[in-house]
């Protein structure tokens, strides 16, 4: 009889103990969702043509844009298929913004400004400067990402969205970054 | 005493052991931390049934494929517009007629949409209709069977995109066309398209006790392009709305020209107006050139009946039937929410949804406010129409389902994530990325009055490096989140078949009390069938020849055959004599230009062999059927043209 | 009519339940039949369990030799004949009242059962041994007769055979036999 007590009460603390012991806990599960790639800008891959987000991170003239595209997380949007046509200014046409400007943009409580601000220099489609000059021409103007439109104008060869002149432009994977002078501010 | 002590141990463990089952059955429901265990949501064990069924659209491959939720595990995968050898669709001789199209027979197409048969707006789990993209067809699956019993062309239709939604009794499946085209087609200059060309609207009765469909009649709307569609239900069940873009109708460059309206078009169409017009005999009879294939499940065949006329309207001349909702940008979706009183527009190029109020729109074509109209079809004042807005919800909105709880997801395809909002407040209350790329998104009967609000399924286009490399070709990829609860969870990440275009789903009890497990033998009225073995015989008819064969484990009748010649056209109708669960036969011959037979149990197949060759043949089961399936064969002796070797057949030497 | 004699009434005629009802059942499980195949035994014929139960059992057994299971045999005729005129004889007992008649009856009955249960022994040995020597598969040693009741495992198989509502209904119609003969023996001591 007092094997028999013995072992119940063995059986019973073994029953308590797989029971209340979770199977996972919390924490690792939250690991687990951190060490995931948090989107399709951490995809690792050197060989392809460079996407949008790629060569902006690669060019010395970009980094304002680079740092403010993070400081909004809109860098998925740069990477995605696409197409997209992305108007890029420079370091010195982050410069030409009055003094303070980058650095509140860059606060993380007005990241839905600064992603609304970004995403109006990005049109859904390819459109190379021969593009534009064919909207010109056809007296379109060019549809944003945000919804509203950006005139375009052209003088002589150079051609101009928002008022900021493009001064240069580069094909990527997922489409096309045209490099201008200023950054395109809501009228 | 000993005795005594044993009933004593037994009694003691009994509570015991209960105690211990009851723990382990209770994990799975409790929430906490054994409820948070994202592993253990989606595990179902060996042996274990899943909750859902989720029919996903093969999209480039033309098929169906049919997984569980929420383990991700494929079941099956049906063909319905692309041959399939594994399956002998479209090889053998009594599915070839399914491919039939007014263009012949068309081995391939592009599955986009399915969607399940409803009654009261609910999902009632007897069929799933889907379309086939670009040779323009609805196909009909029974869900008894999983297998595609019917398949219609759409004439006067190019890109059958905006399809093949149901109505909320099954009433119609529509179809919309994509792409506008000359209707009737004719040789004319694609420059001269606006104006001219049209697009075609079908709606398709189903009948109520078989699901035969039947091209009831086309709607024939001005030239731009079709993209989505979704019945009204409820308060708007009678009519169907359909989103369409190219306003512009541009016929070139689209990315471009077709992008420059500030706001399209979702078409309200008043179906119950158009069977008031055709009962009125206001259609128009239109010479038309389709086809409409029937598999009849008693013959285990499908015949291939050529149409030639089509009834349409014309909504330019029929006042009422029509009425365009102005929404921006290009919309795709166009969704209607369980209660039928918002459809909401998903302008794939703006950053807001649209999400047009019924009863306005009522009171607006009540008081003839309209804001001018296109080829005569009043166009509703935005504002008139407006329910609610949800505000920068994120970038390229594609498609919205509801979980019946007062809440809608929403894909954006460039942000690559689902959005979660509330109806009638319009707020956001979650968002989750998705890796990557979303398309469509599926919530178990959430395009119905009852969505199963309990699992999402999204369906992504790009996988990069979500799984092992498999060189440049990548699967895509559905995920599947728990919508349970306040936020969205990710659970699973599953690679799908071709493209996962878009899907159906439905609670799994739907189906399986029905899901039938093989044919009857005595209900097989296949020309060529025979009920037992000693009906097995061996036919000529000129240098045609006709084997009735049957197998059963584990062997045919007859397996040797002899007085086939070289140039013969030889037939094997093989009928399936087995009468069990689970034990199909297959058959293969060497040397044959078709697939293999995949016969079910009671059923009979029929392929063409071609022998060129003098010699004796080998032919074999190919599904592993039993403990002797590698001696279930058998050989055709193949004699030179000009020989005269008897006609023989035996098994057995008998 | 007294009370003794109802029962035995009732004896003598629940016999006939099994022209109605199936009197025993075999049936096979094995996880790829989760809901097993299996064969109703009446006095006249064998069915099926589940439609195309016994062509399922012959294509298994056909592997080790085993016959088909017949759709005729002798006892089909037998059998029917026999539980008819016991009926009617219990009737007649009825009538006579006796009590020794009543267990005379239920004795008989006992007899004719244990016959009954030993012919299908037999038959049951037959069939799991009387073996095809062309069989695909043979183990050496291996017999495939079923239980006569209760359960076994035949290779892979569980086979169980049990009584079904007919065969409980004939036990119960002898029982009370014995019940009837009882109760009048009570009552005539009084």
């Amino acid at each position: 009889m007092k094997n028999l007590i013995k072992t119940t009460t063995f059986l019973l603390m073994l029953l308590a103990v797989s029971c209340s012991n979770p199977p996972a806990s919390n924490e690792e599960v939250a690991d687990l969702e951190n060490t995931r790639p948090k989107g399709q800008a951490s995809v690792v891959d050197d060989e392809s043509a460079k996407n949008i987000l790629q060569i902006a991170a690669g060019s010395p003239d970009h980094t304002t844009l680079v740092a403010a595209v993070q400081a909004a997380e809109i860098e998925h949007v740069l990477v995605n298929a696409g197409p997209l046509t992305v108007f890029a200014p420079t370091n010195a046409a982050f410069d030409l913004l009055p003094e303070g400007t980058v650095s509140d943009l860059l606060k993380p409580e007005n990241k839905g400004t600064l992603a609304t601000i970004l995403t109006r220099h990005a049109s859904p489609g390819s459109y190379d400067v021969p593009a534009l000059q064919k909207l010109v021409k056809k007296g379109f103007k060019l549809y944003m990402a945000t919804g509203d439109y950006l005139e375009i104008t052209q003088e002589g060869e150079d051609v101009f969205v928002g008022g900021a002149k493009i001064i240069g432009t580069i094909q990527t994977s997922n489409g096309i970054i045209n490099v201008v002078d200023k950054v395109i501010l809501p009228e | 005493m000993k005795t005594f002590h044993l009933i004593f141990k037994i009694f003691m463990l009994l509570p015991l052991m209960w105690s211990i089952s009851s723990c382990q059955d209770g994990s799975g429901d409790k929430k906490g931390a054994l409820g948070s265990n994202i592993a253990e949501k989606v595990y179902v064990a060996p042996g274990e049934h899943d909750e859902f069924y989720a029919f996903v659209s093969g999209g480039f491959s033309g098929q169906l494929a049919v997984y569980g939720l929420p383990s991700g595990r494929l079941f099956r995968v049906i063909p319905v517009f692309s041959v399939d050898a594994e399956k002998a669709y479209g090889f053998n001789e009594e599915t070839k007629p399914m491919l039939e199209t007014s263009y012949g027979f068309v081995p391939w197409d592009d599955s986009h949409h399915p969607d399940l048969s409803q009654t009261n707006g609910e999902i009632d789990g007897r069929w799933c209709f889907i379309n086939g993209n670009n040779t323009p067809r609805i196909a009909r699956i029974s869900l008894q069977t999983f297998e595609t019993e019917e398949i219609i062309e759409i004439p006067n239709s190019a890109g059958n995109h905006s399809s093949s939604f149901v109505t909320e009794n099954t009433e119609y499946v529509v179809a919309g066309t994509r792409f506008s085209v000359p209707a009737p087609q004719v040789d004319m200059p694609i420059a001269e398209y606006k104006g001219k060309f049209k697009g075609a609207m079908s709606f398709i009765k189903v009948n109520p006790e078989d699901g035969h469909m039947n091209l009831e009649f086309q709607i024939m709307m001005p030239g731009f392009n079709y993209d989505l569609a979704h019945p009204g239900r409820g308060k708007s069940h009678g009519w169907m709305f359909f989103s369409t873009y190219n306003t512009e109708e541009a016929h070139t460059l689209l990315e471009v020209n077709a992008s420059q309206n500030d706001k399209d078009f979702i078409a309200a169409v008043n179906w119950k107006k158009a069977e008031e017009y055709m009962a009125a005999g206001k259609f128009k009879e239109m010479p038309a050139d389709y086809r409409h294939n029937v598999y009849d499940e008693s013959t285990h065949s499908a015949t291939s009946n050529k149409m030639t006329t089509v009834k349409v309207l014309d909504p330019t001349e029929l006042p009422g039937l029509v009425y365009f909702l102005p929404t921006p940008k290009s919309p795709h979706g166009c969704d209607v929410d369980p209660s039928g009183e918002f459809i909401i527009g998903s302008g794939k190029l703006s950053a807001s949804l649209t999400a047009h109020s019924f009863p306005k729109m009522l009171a607006a074509i009540e008081s003839e406010s309209f804001d001018g109209e296109a080829y005569g079809i009043p166009i509703l004042k935005y504002e008139d129409v407006v329910g609610g807005i949800v505000e920068q919800a994120g970038l390229g909105p594609l498609h919205t389902e509801f979980d019946g709880k007062g809440n809608a997801y929403t894909t954006f395809f460039i942000s690559s994530e689902v959005v979660k909002w509330k109806l009638g407040t319009w707020e956001v209350v979650d968002r989750q990325p998705t890796y990557y790329s979303v398309g469509h998104l599926m919530i178990p009967g959430g395009n119905s009055r009852k969505p199963f609000g309990k699992y999402l399924l999204a369906m992504n286009k790009i996988t990069k490096d979500r799984y092992l490399p498999t060189g440049p070709e990548l699967t895509q990829s559905a995920q599947l989140f728990d919508i349970s609860g306040d936020k969205m969870q990710l659970l699973l990440d599953f690679p799908t078949v071709g493209e996962p275009h878009y899907a159906a789903g439905l609670p799994a009890s739907l189906i399986t009390e029905n899901s039938k497990k093989y044919y009857k033998l005595e209900e097989n009225n296949h020309p060529y069938a025979i009920k037992s073995e000693s009906e097995a015989k061996v036919v000529r008819e000129g240098n045609v020849v006709h084997i009735y064969m049957t197998t059963i484990r584990s062997h045919f009748a007859p397996d040797n055959i002899e007085g086939v010649k070289v140039g013969d056209m030889v037939y094997f109708h093989v009928t399936n004599l087995e009468q069990d669960f689970d034990v199909p036969h297959g058959i293969g011959v060497i040397g044959a230009n078709t697939s293999e037979l995949l016969i079910m149990p009671g059923q009979t197949e029929t392929f063409v062999w071609n022998p060129k060759k003098v010699g004796v043949w080998p032919f074999y089961c190919t599904d592993f059927c039993s403990a002797l399936h590698q001696e279930m064969q058998g050989y055709v002796r193949v004699s030179p043209a000009d020989s005269n070797i008897e006609l023989t057949w035996s098994l057995d030497d008998e | 009519m007294k009370k003794s004699k109802w029962i035995m009434l009732i004896a003598a005629l629940l016999p006939l339940a099994l022209f109605f009802f199936p009197m025993w059942n075999i049936k096979l499980e094995a996880p790829q039949y989760p809901d097993s195949i299996g064969m109703n035994i009446w006095i006249n014929k064998i069915t099926d369990q589940n439609p195309n139960d016994i062509k399922n059992i012959n294509l298994l057994n056909h592997y080790v030799g085993m016959k088909y299971i017949p759709e005729q045999m002798e006892e089909f005729e037998l059998f029917p004949l026999v539980v008819g005129i016991m009926s009617f004889l219990g009737v007649i007992v009825v009538f006579t009242g006796k009590k020794y008649a009543y267990l005379g009856w239920g004795i008989v009955m006992v007899g004719l059962g244990i016959a009954g249960l030993y012919d299908f022994y037999i038959w049951e040995y037959n069939y799991g041994h009387d073996l095809d020597p062309m069989a695909a598969i043979k183990i050496p040693g291996q017999g495939y007769q079923p239980p006569l009741i209760g359960s076994k495992m035949i290779l892979n198989f569980k086979a169980t055979s049990l009584p079904m509502l007919g065969g409980y209904l004939l036990f119960a119609g002898i029982a009370l036999s014995f019940i009837a003969f009882y109760i009048e023996k009570k009552f005539s001591k009084k």
